[in-house]
């Protein structure tokens, strides 16, 4: 087969060689000949191609939008593609003065944190369970696990809306509505339970491949199960828990379903990150530039958890795929 | 020192009792924060659901549940009487909604996911390449997976503002969209479409990696020793071995597109484009028909159900032709 | 230093029995080795000592008391294992203080008794290496150090030299019961490698399918093997044996018969009988004067020879028309052991004598021995 298709390669080469010195073809024709006499050439411009163009669609929505944000109020209607109308970098102030936006950064911050804290050290346990132990049961309720990570939030949300809605008295001494909704409860504890699954499976993934005798090792010098794990299996699975984490972190702090609708949107009731961005689309004007300003400001975090983690990210979920 | 160790020991009671379990209960006991999570959030509620969708719905008293109605809602929303907003998808306000919704969910779903698979399969095989500044330009093509929802919906939407965006005019001047595409439901679905293919193309481009990165390199010397070219390399080397987990990343794209209702909301609004989630949350907030809401959310979960088994059928019938 | 007590105990994996109803003691500063094939249950049994399994009946003391529910932690034991199981995140000074610094000793204290199970192992200078930047021998002596730096009362090693190799194996055997002796603590040995279990231990304990063959010093095993599966298993290369049957006077088989007195062994004329010949137990018939009870002579051909430098193994045909088998060990042929000045070439006729007083008897169907010499 290979062999085959050698052939008129080394023929199209000859050809090229023999009609090089005929000056009179058009740069395109010129290229193409040359292209098809060092296919390897061709293969580079196009790989050249790909990366530019794919650099110039996932960057250029970022730049316009920093266009967007430096261009004063009065010109908004004169952004240009490529450059702001004028020139105020005094947006990224006002996001702060006009609306508490830092609150609701620390908002999103907390519940994406706590959230991450809690999926990991759940996950943990359940992923060594599912990934070291034998016990009845096993694929029944790794089944069960697997199954909810595919029912849309909308499946669940009535029922949950219900009950962070419910006064709970057991739950008045620590909150004072006595309800969940507008407290970060009422956002991170969906969200975990809805991201926990993806975890367990990385971290399932990492924990089985460590091998017996490193946990046996453990609980003879004097360790228990979980010592076992906590001190040998998760330190040896660091890439699978920072992968896992990460991924946690960037989901819930990203998500839309239910941190738009488990609080009333203000800061102070714990409104994520999301509704500061949309207060913007104010009451009396919708402010363009400051939306622009504060999406900026929102994306920093995960941009930066991206741009450290990168490599982690690749290399945890390369060796879950591995194993599968 | 003394009361240290005994406070100690009584902490580690709990840790020294589970030791002395057999395995099985060991596992159990371990699993029980994971499953008491979701039981919480996921088991009860998907029964409390499926409860609700079989009562009627009382938009006026405090309760907005009614008597037991069997399944009423889901026949009212099957045969188009359900009340709940008209969306602008129909003028003649003619098909079903949930018709509508049920279009604008698989046909959002297909396309994105199509078009996902194939821009991030681009992106990965760039990413997987040695080069100069290969980290940057990873970084710089997985960047928009992590953008929050509601930002990726900022961007487009102000692209997309009559005031201040540029791709509206652009878009008219190929004669693609009309006078306020954000109003259009047409117009709409292609921005959120293009939307959501910016931002999960990156996340396709990610597993996609993952998968190519665990390919042996040293097939491929085989390859160019035995004389196949880079296409031909791609062809019988790279598509088959990375197929696993290409069709295991586009079922987890298909199921969370079919899901997409924070890009609709945050963008043209649940009025103008109506996905399948989009409808639960208009029945609840606008009529507050919550039974309603209950039973759309649970035939959601249904399509979703019968998209993924038609999914491992196919899965299942490919395996078996590949072995 | 305690005692180790095997009690009833069985394992069993569902269905599966690893370990059938064992019964076992091993004394104060003890070296016993368990020895057997893969999966015959010898490491099930050690993990019920260490406590990584628990067993499914019986009970397991050590020191005298009841450990059968105890988590390792708390056995006074420490473990050596087979894939050395250093851990990889922590250097040579972490890995062999981890037990210390779990107990929450003084940091003098674990620096000290550190230096000294390093010095034991001889590692001096490699306390903040890595374990990936070690050699295979220099892990293994890490993993002892981790193991003796806790003082424990019983020392389990679980097939510790299988990852090495030859050359270090025999070495660091030497190293062991060097370090047995220093120590003085009660060691339980696990190994398929009968050569292991033969040059280093006090006893040692023969298993097979989740059952006790024999426990005995190891020249006792040798000797006076209680069974065929122990005959077989202990020595290299393997006794010879043939099947055969009991007559009025003596033994009979096809290739091979032996004059002696069935009732002098309470045997009964038409017996199934395996007779067992160690290689050594063989003697060219112009060496007759060597064995303590020659037997009258054999003619055989020689099939194979494997100058070993110390030894030649001979591969013999009892009769010219015996087809040998692929590994030598069929019926009809025997391997014999010689002189290595022996003159000898393939083809060639010989004839041999057997040492009478080193012949096993086995009762071919219940698989024990009946005697190990028979001398009328």
């Amino acid at each position: 087969m290979s062999g085959e298709e050698q052939h008129p390669d080394l023929e199209a080469q000859e050809r090229a060689g023999q009609e090089e010195p005929e000056l009179d073809r058009g740069i395109v024709e010129a290229w193409a000949a040359r292209a098809i006499s060092n296919p390897d050439r061709a293969y580079k411009a196009t790989f050249y191609l790909a990366t530019f163009f794919f650099l110039v669609t996932t960057l250029f929505p970022f730049y316009w939008l920093l266009m967007v944000a430096l261009t004063p109020r009065g010109n908004l209607s004169d952004v240009g593609v490529l450059t702001p109308a004028g020139f105020n970098p005094g947006a990224f102030v006002e996001i702060f003065t006009r609306l508490p936006f830092h609150r609701y950064m620390f908002n999103s911050f907390l519940i994406a944190t706590v959230a991450t804290v809690l999926v990991l050290f759940v996950a943990s346990l359940a992923g060594y369970v599912f990934g070291r132990l034998r016990f009845r049961g096993r694929n029944a309720l790794l089944l069960s696990v697997l199954v909810t990570s595919f029912f849309p939030p909308a499946a669940f949300f009535i029922p949950l809306n219900r009950l962070f809605n419910t006064n709970i008295d057991a739950l008045r001494p620590i909150l004072s509505a006595g309800s969940l909704y507008n407290t970060p409860y009422a956002i991170f504890i969906p969200l975990s339970a809805l991201y926990l699954p993806l975890s367990i499976f990385i971290l399932m993934t990492f924990y089985s491949q460590i091998p017996d005798g490193l946990e046996d090792a453990a609980r003879v010098e004097g360790t228990t199960r979980l010592g076992a794990l906590f001190r040998v299996i998760v330190p040896l699975s660091a890439p699978g828990v920072a992968t896992a984490g990460v991924l946690t972190f960037i989901t819930v702090y990203n998500e839309y379903f239910f941190s738009s609708l488990m609080t009333d949107g203000r800061p102070q009731n714990w409104a994520p990150m999301l509704e500061g961005v949309l207060r913007f689309q104010g009451e009396f004007e919708v402010l363009f530039n400051l939306m622009a300003a504060a999406s900026i400001v929102a994306v920093l975090p995960v941009a930066i958890l991206v741009i450290v983690a990168q490599e982690k990210i690749v290399s945890g979920l390369t060796a879950g795929a591995v194993k599968e | 020192m003394s009361t240290d160790t005994s406070d100690r020991r009584l902490l580690l009671r709990p840790v020294h009792w589970l030791e002395t379990k057999s395995e099985a209960v060991f596992a159990y006991i371990l699993l029980a924060p994971a499953f008491l999570l979701l039981a919480v959030i996921a088991f009860f509620p998907l029964v409390q659901t499926f409860r609700f969708s079989l009562l009627a719905d009382e938009t006026a008293a405090a309760n907005p549940f009614g008597g037991f109605v069997g399944f009423e809602n889901y026949a009212a929303l099957l045969t188009g009487e359900a009340l709940i907003p008209q969306q602008f998808l129909d003028p003649t306000f003619e098909t079903p909604l949930l018709q509508q919704a049920l279009f604008v969910t698989l046909a959002f779903a297909i396309l994105s996911v199509l078009f996902e698979t194939l821009i991030g399969f681009g992106q990965a095989l760039v990413i997987d390449q040695e080069f100069y500044g290969r980290r940057w330009v990873r970084v710089a093509i997985i960047i928009p997976y992590a953008i929050p929802i509601v930002i990726q919906a900022m961007i487009f939407f102000l692209m997309f503002n009559p005031t201040v965006g540029f791709a509206t005019d652009f878009m008219q001047a190929l004669g693609i969209f009309g006078q306020n595409p954000l109003a259009t439901p047409r117009d709409s679905f292609i921005i959120v479409l293009v939307a959501d293919i910016w931002k999960t193309a990156a996340f396709m481009a990610l597993l996609i990696l993952a998968g190519l990165q665990s390919v042996d390199r040293g097939l491929y010397d085989v390859a160019k020793v035995s004389g196949a070219s880079p296409w031909q390399q791609f062809k019988y080397i790279t598509l088959p071995l990375v197929a696993p987990a290409l069709l295991v990343a586009m079922l987890f794209r298909t199921m969370d597109a079919m899901r997409i209702y924070g890009l609709i909301d945050a963008t043209a609004g649940c009025q103008t484009v109506p996905s399948m989630s989009c409808l639960v949350i208009t029945a609840l907030q606008e009529t507050r028909r919550w039974a309603t809401g209950s039973s759309v959310a649970f035939l959601t979960a249904v399509v979703i159900a019968i998209v993924v088994l038609i999914y491992l059928f196919g899965l299942r019938d490919t395996e078996a032709g590949v072995t | 230093m305690a005692s180790v007590t095997l009690e009833n105990v069985t394992k069993r994996y569902g269905e599966e029995v690893a370990v059938d109803n064992m019964n076992l003691e091993i004394e104060d500063g003890e070296f016993v080795t368990f020895v057997g094939p893969s999966g015959c249950g010898k490491s099930t049994s050690m993990e019920t000592i260490a406590g990584l399994t628990i067993p499914t009946e019986g009970s397991v003391y050590i020191g005298g008391e009841e450990v059968t529910n105890l988590p390792p932690k708390d056995r006074g034991i420490s473990m050596v294992f087979q894939n050395i199981a250093l851990f990889p995140h922590m250097d040579v000074y972490d890995n062999i203080s981890f037990g210390l610094r779990l107990r929450k000793y003084d940091q003098e204290e674990i620096d000290e008794r550190v230096q000294k199970a390093a010095d034991v192992v001889q590692l001096g200078g490699m306390m903040d290496r890595m374990p990936e930047e070690m050699s295979g021998g220099q892990r293994q002596r890490v993993a002892i150090a981790r193991a003796i730096v806790r003082e424990p009362e019983v020392f389990l090693m679980d097939e510790p030299l299988a990852n090495l190799d030859a050359e270090l194996r025999v070495h660091m055997r030497t190293q062991l019961q060097r370090l047995h002796r220093e120590l003085d603590t009660t060691i339980v040995y696990v190994t398929h490698d009968q050569a292991q279990a033969m040059t280093m231990s006090d006893r040692i304990v023969v298993v097979n399918d989740g059952h006790l063959m024999q426990v005995d010093p190891p020249l006792t095993c040798y000797n006076e093997p209680d069974n065929l599966f122990v005959a077989g298993f202990i020595g290299s290369p393997a006794m010879n044996f043939v099947e055969g049957q009991a007559t009025e006077d003596g033994f009979t088989s096809t290739y091979m018969d032996t004059p002696f007195d069935p009732t002098n062994y309470g045997i009964e004329p038409g017996q199934n009988l395996t007779m067992g010949i160690r290689p050594e137990d063989v003697y060219l018939e112009r060496d007759t004067h060597l064995a303590e009870e020659p037997s009258r002579t054999y003619e055989a051909v020689v099939d194979v020879l494997e100058p070993m430098g110390d030894e030649i193994f001979a591969y013999l045909l009892l009769d010219e028309d015996v087809e040998a088998s692929a590994e030598g060990r069929g019926e009809g042929q025997l391997l014999i052991s010689l002189d290595p000045d022996t003159v000898i070439a393939p083809g060639d006729d010989i004839e041999i004598v057997i040492d009478r007083s080193d012949v096993h008897l086995f009762d071919t169907d219940t698989g024990q021995a009946i005697t190990h010499d028979i001398l009328e």
